[in-house]
């Protein structure tokens, strides 16, 4: 904006001129001509706080009348306030005859002193108009002059008051009248306090007295009362100049008026005097259009009216540009440019116009528009557009037009809304439009203005010589003909613009300025590329004027976040990295300077002509103050070297080596130099230690030709200074020989630097890396510490003569897939992710323990012994203790045994356990054996066994190592069997009641013989092994636990085995037959007898192989309880073969026994049979006495052999009627149906016969 | 008579890691030299290029579903870029010198295409293309409908897609996923179907 006359843009509203509100000495009247018109008033000026108050009201109104933004409807005016003492000199109307001219026949005509007519103009003769008119209106003529005045409360001097009040009013109001102006009079009447004690009436009456007095109109007068507040004061003045406001739109509109009325009149006024001077030449009739039009826009914009007025600008710009005016004006005249000023000025106004009526995309065509036509017009008949003076125009109407965006705050562009473009109005909606012509915030035509400032730059250095020097020393022909080349509108003569000696324009810091201004712009609404891009541009800028300081500021914080480059826009990055290195050379900034050499060297980016690229030559030209060591990490500057880590195998054990790979390969471009790094450095993460490679020029390289080359690289453990060379280095050193010597020194030497430092593992290498190689460098790496490591950082040290440098490079977020390359294969093998992390496990002990000749099965009842074999398979003698711990339920008595180390410990319920039972030293390689043993378990159990031994080796006595051998125990029973009692006839008679001898009591010795009765029974016992493998049952045994008191029991007969005893296969049922024979104590015990049996087996295993004899187990399996010597009547049959020459005669003896105390008569019956023939009582009738038996017999002929016979025999209580089971003793059995009794088979007694 | 119709100035293909894939330039009609030469130089069409990425990233708030964002921005009274984003974040870049082209508008082709000399297929193809920019001129005026870049868009999609089907063409390498940066497309193919696209287009061409 700045370079447009002082006015001639400003945003025309009402003025309105206060008086009385302070007391600023009276204005003087203008020097220029002395023919101001003063309007003066003698009353004194207001003094009270409302008065100081409403002055910074009104500065405040008036403050917000220079605002550019739109006058919405709802806004009730917007005025321009000029707060005055009690005089106000208002300028004079017609201009004063020029003083040297001679004096005139006829009285002249005299014209406004603005107005191209009268001679004292500037635009006289022919000057179209300019800003003073414009000024004029707005700063100097008000539209209302107010009159602040007080009514004075005193009654006494009220009528004096008020009557010079009156005559004061009269008198500015008559020099008004005198003026010309048509300015309005209005006053403004405070009440002060004083006044509260008028009455309405009064003060109504006063007021008519004055008004009528003065002759003013009811509406220009007003009457404040007293207000309580400050804010209702504001809030009556408001209203009270939103009535002055529509009488002051009524002023512009009177003026407006008479502009039209004169433009109709369509006559070419004659000026005061015929100018005698220049082209002598006046305006012309479309001049005066212009003119009227251009006076007719400024008055509707006086009014807001914005249609109105962009008709008649858009009028008097048609005129302006068209044939008449701008055309025949010759451009090396002043007033061509002025009139160049004048479009500018009516297309500035309308584009504000446009934009505050939200017609952004026609303002911006608009703004096309005229840059068009004057470019054409300045082809056409100016100096052309190739020149400076054109793009510094460009320049400024593209500042412009941001200005206004900004200055008229353009609804919905701001920061906060973060839009970019505008949509068009609703009137352009469907129309083509231009991308451009939706009109884009100011960012963007701040940086044309930018661009056009860079051509004005590029334009102005290819002046000639000839042309920059100063005008004075030049040849008057060619200070004409510089005149006709070079366009100066609203710039400076070519001589200013870049001149020969001294400072002209400064290009850079314009174009900067503007640059900047953008930036902000894109910044806020978060285009950080492109703001970069300006950073750049303006970097650039700086660049050329050499501020090296400010170049760094602008590019570091792109330089450090990366744009560009994370995003691999490599152009971009690289014009970033040069500029930055350029100015990081200058400033003397090392660091960064061989950072981005460093970066650089990477064959991604161009190939620079004639440039080093050697890191040793980077700080070449640069000076510096001390050698600087510098350090920069992958995150600041990407790195020509790609490195990778892997790990050869995904796990490893402590005590172990793993085999791992760093990989590195260079990127650099083509012609670099080769680097050479000092050391290498690897960081893990995890229990490993860090790994240092050092350079070592004497190694040879492997191979120096191919693209990769792998280097086995012993590495030396240092502990703290401690140094102790692993197996690897060892074995290495025998291979290398020679060199030993010499390392050994250097050891030494670096053993003293080492001390302090950390544990690490070094080895030497060549670390020169050339470009596109890959150098592997394969180790060995001893691991101590069982865990998760993983190659998280890489130091790559570089030193140079001139400075020293360590790179960080990250590892862990390289590329996820690494291999493992051998020599000769550019690309490796085994590819897996995360090959750089490797997990250790804890070192595994390698002590054996096992149980020396497990048995199969344990049984129940036997004792048990477990040897544990404990194997030294260690590389050294180990320190062992034994814990042994048992679980289960029923726990017997154990004991172990090493050696002369014993122990004992009782039975326990459900845990027991031997702790920390010295085994003393296992030699390496060789063994030791304990033993346990565990008592005989009662019954089948599961037992489970831990036994553990904890050692350290010798040679490392820190670390413990543990090793477990869990046993299971699984007891089972031996044998398992079944039952059965059967009874039998006691073939004793049985004591009769009548024998009073044998009742006696006679005590013989310690056996009591029984008195009473006495039965025999046959347990019949089927056992099964139920072991794994054949047993030796060395012998049976029946044991009564247990008879009812008053009873006796005892076996009379069991199965008899040799002294070896029998074999018992498993899964096979034996049988074993005990006769039991029980008694009573006396006749007259009638209870039954309970008794309970335990069936006993002696056995032992199998002999085994040397021959010894197992101990003998016993195993006692409990029978249960039987009831015998019931008093309930029994029928015992039992059978009694003959001899063979008898023929298979056959005695069947049925007893009854009648162990009751009653009488009792049974029946018994013998069916005829088929199978035999009998002889005996078919039917008879068998009485016992109680406590009696009797036996009724039969002999049986079979007819049939080997087979069972059935005696059809039925025993029959005769008084109960009740059928009487018969109970078969040996030889026979029982069916449901009855007895049956076995025939031997014949066939066999024949053939034994024979 | 002569006056000056949009044409393409460059086009750009931006991968899912904001790193450039593919860059052609083209050039414009210079009057004052009465010469085809690019407006920018690569590197100035790199940053246009790069500085869409702001304007994608601010609009996709507003998520566009089409995957069309029209306009993008004016860069300045001649150059503006649209934008086209793929469904799998690849960004294609079409930025349309207004003034890139003359035609007379009395008749007969003035300066059909920059490339007029060079094989038989690409100056029909230009030449087809002034007679559709004769068409379009009388038709409307000066200016530019977003809808007008559509047939480009489809032609850069259909030719990325050519791209992708290519089996040596592996698309993470050219972005890994989750990482930064990428490849630049090396396909002398693609190249092709660009410089065709970008030669063929003027305002009122429906395919390319």
């Amino acid at each position: 904006m700045d370079g447009y006359p002082l006015g001639s843009l400003d945003h025309n509203v009402p003025l309105i001129v206060v008086s009385g509100l302070n007391s600023d000495p009276p204005e003087q009247p203008p020097k220029a001509n002395g023919r101001g018109l003063l309007l003066r008033s003698d009353l004194p000026p207001l003094e009270s706080r409302e008065a100081s108050f409403l002055q910074s009201y009104f500065e405040e109104v008036a403050e917000r009348g220079t605002s550019w933004t739109a006058v919405t409807r709802d806004e009730p005016f917007r005025v321009r306030i000029k707060t005055v003492g009690r005089s106000y000199v208002l300028p004079s109307r017609r201009a004063p005859l020029p003083e040297t001219i001679e004096p005139l026949t006829t009285a002249p005509i005299l014209h406004s002193p603005f107005s191209p007519l009268s001679p004292s103009s500037t635009l006289y003769p022919d000057g179209l108009i300019n800003a003073e008119w414009i000024k004029k209106h707005q700063e100097a003529i008000p539209s209302i002059f107010v009159c602040f005045h007080t009514l004075t409360s005193d009654p006494k001097t009220a009528t004096l008051q008020d009557n010079k009040l009156k005559a004061d009013l009269n008198g500015i109001r008559a020099i008004l009248v005198e003026s010309g102006y048509k300015t309005r009079l209005v006053v403004i009447i405070l009440g002060d306090k004083d006044a509260r004690t008028l009455t309405a009436d009064i003060i109504q009456d006063r007021l008519e007295n004055i008004r009528r007095g003065t002759g003013l109109d009811p509406k220009s007068i007003f009457y404040v009362t007293p207000q309580e507040s400050p804010s209702d004061l504001k809030r009556v003045m408001d209203s009270v100049l939103s009535l002055l406001y529509t009488t002051a739109i009524e002023y512009y509109r009177d003026l407006g008026r008479h502009a039209r009325k004169k433009r109709s009149r369509g006559i070419v006024p004659q000026p005061t005097v015929p100018p005698t001077s220049g082209t002598s030449q006046t305006l012309s009739l479309s001049d005066w259009n212009f003119r009227y039009d251009f006076k007719s826009a400024i008055f509707a914009e006086f009014r807001q009216e914005i249609d109105a007025a962009i008709r008649s600008f858009e009028q008097a710009y048609e005129i302006l540009l068209g044939q008449d005016v701008l055309d025949i004006i010759p451009s090396w005249s002043p007033r061509w440019n002025e009139a160049r000023l004048l479009a500018d000025i009516i297309s500035i106004r309308c584009l504000r116009m446009h934009l505050w009526m939200g017609q952004t995309s026609m303002a911006v065509r608009r703004w096309q528009a005229h840059r068009d036509r004057i470019s054409d017009f300045v082809e056409a008949r100016g100096r052309g557009t190739n020149n400076y003076g054109w793009q510094a125009w460009e320049a400024r109407w593209a500042m412009m037009m941001a200005t206004l965006i900004e200055k008229t705050e353009v609804p919905g562009l701001g920061p906060s809304t973060m839009t970019i473009f505008l949509q068009p109005e609703k009137n352009l909606f469907g129309e083509r439009l231009h991308p451009w012509e939706l009109l884009h915030h100011t960012g963007y035509w701040y940086r044309i203005a930018a661009r056009h400032l860079g051509a004005r730059k590029a334009l102005a250095r290819r002046i000639p010589e000839d042309d920059r020097g100063a005008p004075d020393a030049s040849p008057a022909s060619r200070v004409a003909s510089k005149a006709y080349r070079y366009d100066t509108y609203m710039c400076p003569p070519p001589h200013e613009e870049y001149p020969l000696n001294g400072k002209g324009v400064n290009h850079a810091q314009l174009i900067i300025d503007c640059l900047l201004m953008a930036r902000g712009q894109f910044q806020a609404r978060k285009q950080h590329r492109i703001a970069a891009e300006i950073s750049l541009e303006c970097a650039r800028e700086m660049v050329t004027i050499g501020s090296w300081n400010e170049v760094l500021g602008m590019l570091r914080p792109l330089w450090e976040d990366k744009s560009f480059r994370s995003e691999w826009w490599l152009d971009i990055s690289e014009e970033i990295l040069w500029l930055v290195r350029r100015a990081a050379a200058e400033t003397g900034r090392a660091d960064i300077v061989v950072a981005i050499d460093w970066e650089l060297m990477d064959k991604r980016f161009r190939r620079r002509e004639n440039w080093h690229y050697d890191l040793s030559k980077s700080l070449d030209g640069v000076t510096l103050d001390s050698k600087p060591s510098i350090s920069i990490s992958d995150d600041l500057a990407s790195s020509f070297l790609s490195a990778s880590f892997v790990f050869r195998t995904k796990e490893g054990r402590a005590g172990e080596t793993c085999l791992a790979q760093l990989s590195l390969k260079s990127e650099a471009l083509g012609v670099a130099a080769p680097v050479t790094l000092s050391s290498i450095r690897v960081e893990f993460e995890g229990h490993l230690k860090p790994i240092t490679l050092v350079h070592d020029a004497a190694l040879p390289m492997n191979s120096a030709e191919g693209p990769i080359s792998v280097a086995v690289v012993p590495l030396t453990e240092q502990l703290g200074g401690d140094e102790k060379k692993t197996k690897d280095e060892c074995e290495n050193e025998a291979e290398e020989g020679t060199q030993d010597e010499d390392e050994d020194k250097k050891d030494d030497a670096d053993k003293d630097k080492t001390d302090e430092k950390e544990d690490q593992l070094t080895g030497k290498c060549d670390l020169t890396l050339r470009p596109g190689h890959r150098q592997v460098f394969e180790m060995n790496i001893p691991l101590r510490e069982p865990g998760e490591a993983s190659a998280s950082t890489l130091i790559l040290s570089y030193k140079a003569d001139t400075f020293e440098m360590d790179y960080k490079l990250s590892l862990s977020e390289l590329g996820n897939v690494t291999g493992w390359f051998v020599q000769g294969s550019v690309k490796p093998r085994l590819s897996r992710p995360n090959g750089h992390i490797l997990h250790i496990q804890p070192r595994p002990p390698k002590m054996k323990l096992r149980l020396i000749e497990p048995l199969e099965q344990y049984y129940a009842n036997e004792p048990i012994a477990l040897r544990v074999g404990l194997y030294n398979e260690e590389d050294d003698s180990a320190n062992v203790k034994l814990d042994i711990r048992i679980i289960g339920k029923g726990i017997p008595r154990f004991q172990v045994q090493a050696g002369e180390h014993k122990r004992e410990v009782d039975a326990a319920e459900e845990e027991s356990q031997v702790t920390d039972l010295t085994l003393g030293h296992i030699a390496s390689s060789s063994s030791l054996e304990a033993s346990i043993h565990l008592d005989p378990a009662l019954a089948p159990t599961v037992y489970e066994l831990q036994i553990r031994a904890d050692y350290h080796l010798e040679s490392d006595a820190a670390t413990p190592i543990v090793q477990v051998l869990p046993i299971h125990l699984n007891i089972v029973n031996a044998f398992e069997a079944n039952y059965d009692l059967m009874p039998r006839l006691h073939l004793d008679p049985w004591p009769s009641l009548f024998d009073y001898e044998d009742l006696q009591d006679v005590s013989e010795g310690d056996v009591v013989p029984a008195k009473g009765l006495t039965q025999q029974w046959c347990l019949v016992c089927h056992y099964a092994s139920f072991a794994t493998e054949n047993l030796d049952v060395i012998g049976l045994d029946m044991q009564v636990t247990s008879v009812t008191p008053g009873g006796r029991c005892r076996v009379v007969n069991k199965p008899e085995f040799s002294a070896d005893g029998m074999i018992v296969a498993p899964k096979t049922m034996y049988e074993a037959r005990f006769d039991l024979v029980a008694d009573k104590i006396t006749l007259d015990d009638r209870h039954p007898v309970a008794i309970d049996l335990a069936f006993v087996v002696r056995w032992r295993r199998r002999r085994s192989i040397d021959g010894e004899t197992s101990p003998v187990n016993v195993t006692t399996m409990i029978v249960g309880q039987y009831m015998v010597l019931g008093t309930e009547p029994r029928v015992l049959a039992s059978v009694l073969h003959s001899s063979q020459e008898k023929a298979g005669l056959v005695r069947l003896d049925i007893t009854i026994e009648n162990p009751s105390n009653h009488f009792l008569t049974f029946g018994l019956a013998m069916e005829p049979s088929d199978a035999f023939a009998f002889s005996g009582s078919k039917q008879t009738t068998m009485h016992l006495l109680p406590m009696s038996r009797r036996t009724q017999t039969y002999r049986l002929m079979p007819l049939v052999r080997g087979v069972y016979v059935r005696p059809g025999l039925v025993v029959r209580d005769k008084y109960f009627q009740k059928v009487l089971r018969v109970i078969p003793t040996e030889g026979m059995k029982i069916d449901k149906d009855g007895l049956l009794v076995w025939i031997p088979p014949v066939q066999e007694a024949d053939e034994k016969s024979n | 008579m002569s006056a000056a119709i949009p044409s393409v100035a460059c086009l750009g293909v931006i991968g899912r890691n904001n790193n450039p894939l593919h860059i052609s330039i083209f050039p414009s009609y210079d009057p004052t030299a009465n010469a085809f030469t690019p407006v920018r130089n690569p590197l100035q069409f790199s940053l246009l290029l790069s500085s869409t990425i702001d304007v994608f990233d601010l609009r996709s708030k507003n998520s566009t579903a089409s995957g069309d964002f029209g306009l993008l921005h004016a860069i300045d009274d001649r150059l503006a870029a649209y934008g086209f984003e793929t469904n799998t974040g690849v960004r294609m870049v079409c930025i349309v010198d207004m003034r890139g082209r003359r035609v007379e508008a009395g008749g007969s082709a003035g300066a059909g295409g920059p490339s007029q000399s060079s094989t038989s297929t690409s100056s029909s193809s230009s030449a087809a293309a002034a007679a559709a920019a004769r068409a379009s001129m009388s038709s409307v005026g000066a200016g530019l409908r977003d809808a007008e870049l559509r047939p480009v868009f489809r032609a850069m999609q259909s030719a990325y897609v050519r791209l992708l089907q290519n089996p040596f063409y592996d698309p993470d390498e050219h972005a890994p996923l989750g990482g930064k940066g990428g490849r630049r497309i090396t396909s002398k193919k693609f190249g092709d179907d660009m410089k065709r696209i970008g030669e063929g287009w003027t305002p009122g061409v429906t395919a390319l």
